[in-house]
């Protein structure tokens, strides 16, 4: 009888937690699950493709590949390695990044012509990534550390009930003032509008193609871009993803870069 | 030089051919590029042309074997020019095939090494040759035959090369524009080292990256890459005279945010001379100019020596680079070198833009301003000029 008590009372507990839980903790609380969701990937390495669109309907194709780790720090960011393909004339460049969660990155970039890896500054993760409109900051735009978070509701969106949720930046060098996004019930975000550093709507970050990865980890394979002010279009896919496939750690290190590059 | 290069192609040659050829697997790509100059001051101070036309070609191969545990990397170069014999070659910048172990990395055959952190002044960067035929300011390099074993660990890489081999220098010909005040006698070359190009140089370099600092220190001897040139006075031409060399040098950048900071600095001794050289300075880039997606990034880098002879002893240069981080990647370099010691100075320009997905455009400038008479630039007083370049890459 008392152990009974004793587990009605840790249940009520609880659930008086949970319902005095703010809308600021929920949001949080989303968006943490959401991103440990996507967590224990090891390391990844896929193709990817990007169709630049200008408000005449003009495409432009961009192709590199890339990998990625895992950082084994959880208050770290992960690294990657992208292989610039396409448009030619930067084919055999290669670009290394250690990224930080609200600090600037650690790059490298290694340019064939000159035979030289140079570290380059990368204050600028609000930049245009390859003249797309997609920047930096937005490959970890699901890393909650980065943002404050609010809960602001539930909202039908494309015929399920999302989660609505604002997130503001804690990066000083952002490029946003504030995020507004749908994350659905199955902790996946589906939409993301962006504001800029004047408070206006500057582009919506639709996800699409989820596919289920190793069983466990939901990867939007499509990121669909529209800007709002001047009118382009980016559409990034990722091809031949694959997760846990053992990559050497070192590749990761500047001092792999020669030998990677190619 | 040439049996060098024979042996090497035999070499990979060979190597691939006692693999599966067909479970190759491989990437070629490479670029074919027109260019055509003017000069704005007429047929220059040696009686050369005022325009002139000229195709570069560069080819890239490389193959992986054995699991992606070796590579074979083949880049070529090539040059055809109107008017300079010397601009007409065949390079094999690498010509090289590597194997990969747990921490060594071995390597052999014709390489590209950069060592430096400058944009301008590469006061440090020692185990390529220079190609002067290309580019005056040396930066353009000629491929280096060499043996290297690299070693890393957490605490940074070990690079240890061994270069059997001595590249010479190349000098644009008596018809070559810009070139220098009279012509280099390539068949009057001498070397202070007995065993000539034949002496086995080596060079050693430790880098690492703490934080924000990306280290090097090296230490290199062998034939000085740059000759003494004196005047034959029979021939009334340059003979080239290779000194033997020894430079310790330490190279550092200090990445800051949007600042970077560099400096290169080295002691040498040169035949029987010890000299000091510093060069360095910082860039910034200013993000997101005017609320666009534009950079404008300043650079600002200054060169000491202590040799009264060498032509960056004083030397400083000021430059803008503006990107659009537009789809056609336009970019503009904008700059100025003053010789800070007489009244020299020189005004470049360098504009790109992507036309398509495989042609890019190039603009070039170069602007002489005043230029001491006592400053070796002096022979090419007269040859400001424009440059237009056109790139197709397969």
């Amino acid at each position: 009888m008392n152990k009974f008590l004793l587990i009605l009372f840790f249940v009520m507990f609880v659930n008086t937690n949970l319902l005095s839980e703010d809308n600021f903790e929920k949001g949080l609380r989303i968006a943490k699950e959401s991103y440990e969701s996507t967590r224990g990937y090891v390391d990844s390495e896929s193709d990817q493709l990007m169709i630049l669109v200008d408000p005449k309907g003009n495409e432009v194709i961009r192709e590199i590949s890339g990998k990625t780790l895992e950082n084994d720090d959880p208050n770290d960011g992960d690294k990657s390695i992208i292989f610039f393909n396409k448009p030619k004339d930067v084919e055999g460049t290669v670009m290394l990044s250690h990224t930080h969660v609200n600090d600037d990155d650690d790059q490298w970039l290694y340019l064939p012509a000159l035979g030289r890896v140079k570290r380059i500054s990368s204050s600028n993760k609000s930049g245009s990534f390859m003249g797309s409109e997609i920047a930096f900051e937005d490959f970890s735009g699901n890393d909650y550390r980065k943002y404050e978070w609010e809960f602001i509701g539930e909202e039908e969106y494309e015929g399920e009930i999302c989660y609505k949720l604002v997130s503001i930046p804690k990066y000083k060098n952002s490029g946003y003032t504030k995020r507004i996004g749908f994350t659905d019930k199955l902790l996946r975000p589906r939409m993301i509008e962006y504001f800029d550093r004047k408070g206006e709507l500057l582009k919506t970050l639709y996800f699409e193609d989820y596919q289920l990865y190793n069983d466990k980890i939901w990867n939007a394979d499509t990121f669909r871009v529209v800007n709002h002010q001047n009118k382009n279009k980016t559409i990034y896919k990722w091809i031949n993803r694959e997760l846990n496939v053992g990559i050497n750690k070192k590749d990761f290190e500047k001092s792999s870069l020669l030998r990677l590059a190619d | 030089m040439i049996y060098i290069k024979i042996l090497n192609f035999a070499l990979i040659v060979t190597f691939i051919f006692s693999f599966n050829v067909n479970a190759l697997e491989y990437k070629l790509y490479g670029l074919v590029q027109p260019e055509f100059s003017i000069f704005t001051n007429g047929d220059g101070k040696h009686h050369q042309s005022k325009n002139n036309y000229s195709l570069f070609t560069k080819g890239n191969f490389i193959s992986y074997l054995d699991e992606r545990d070796a590579k074979i990397t083949i880049s070529a170069i090539a040059r055809y020019d109107e008017k300079d014999s010397e601009r007409r070659y065949i390079d094999f910048q690498k010509l090289k095939y590597e194997q990969y172990f747990e921490n060594y990395t071995f390597k052999i055959g014709n390489e590209i090494i950069f060592w430096g952190v400058n944009e301008s002044f590469n006061i440090i960067d020692i185990i390529n040759q220079s190609n002067l035929a290309e580019d005056m300011t040396g930066t353009k390099k000629l491929g280096q035959p060499l043996l290297s074993l690299a070693y890393d660990n957490n605490y940074g890489t070990i690079d240890l090369y061994l270069m059997p081999y001595f590249i010479e220098r190349k000098f644009p010909s008596k018809n070559g524009r810009p070139r220098l005040a009279l012509e280099v006698d390539q068949n009057s070359i001498t070397y202070e080292s007995s065993s000539k190009e034949q002496k086995l140089d080596f060079a050693l370099r430790y880098s690492m990256v703490y934080d924000d600092y990306d280290i090097g220190i090296a230490h290199f001897h062998g034939n000085n890459r740059a000759p003494q040139l004196n005047i034959n006075p029979s021939t009334l031409k340059f003979n080239p005279h290779y000194t033997t060399l020894s430079q310790t040098s330490l190279d550092i950048q200090a990445t800051k945010g949007a600042w970077l900071y560099k400096l290169e600095a080295l002691s040498a001794k040169d035949g029987n001379e010890r000299h000091l050289g510093v060069a360095g300075g910082f860039e910034y880039t200013f993000y997101g100019i005017r609320d666009s997606q534009s950079d404008l990034g300043l650079v600002i880098e200054y060169s000491f020596d202590d040799r009264n002879s060498y032509p960056f002893n004083n030397d400083s240069v000021a430059a803008l680079r503006w990107t659009k981080n537009d789809i056609n990647s336009t970019s503009l370099l904008a700059g100025m070198f003053i010789d800070m010691r007489g009244n020299s100075n020189r005004f470049i320009a360098e504009y790109e833009q992507r036309i398509n997905n495989n042609v890019k455009l190039f603009i070039d400038a170069t602007f002489n301003g005043s230029i001491d008479s006592q400053d070796f630039t002096y022979a090419f007083e007269e040859d400001s000029v424009f440059s237009i370049k056109l790139a197709r890459y397969f």
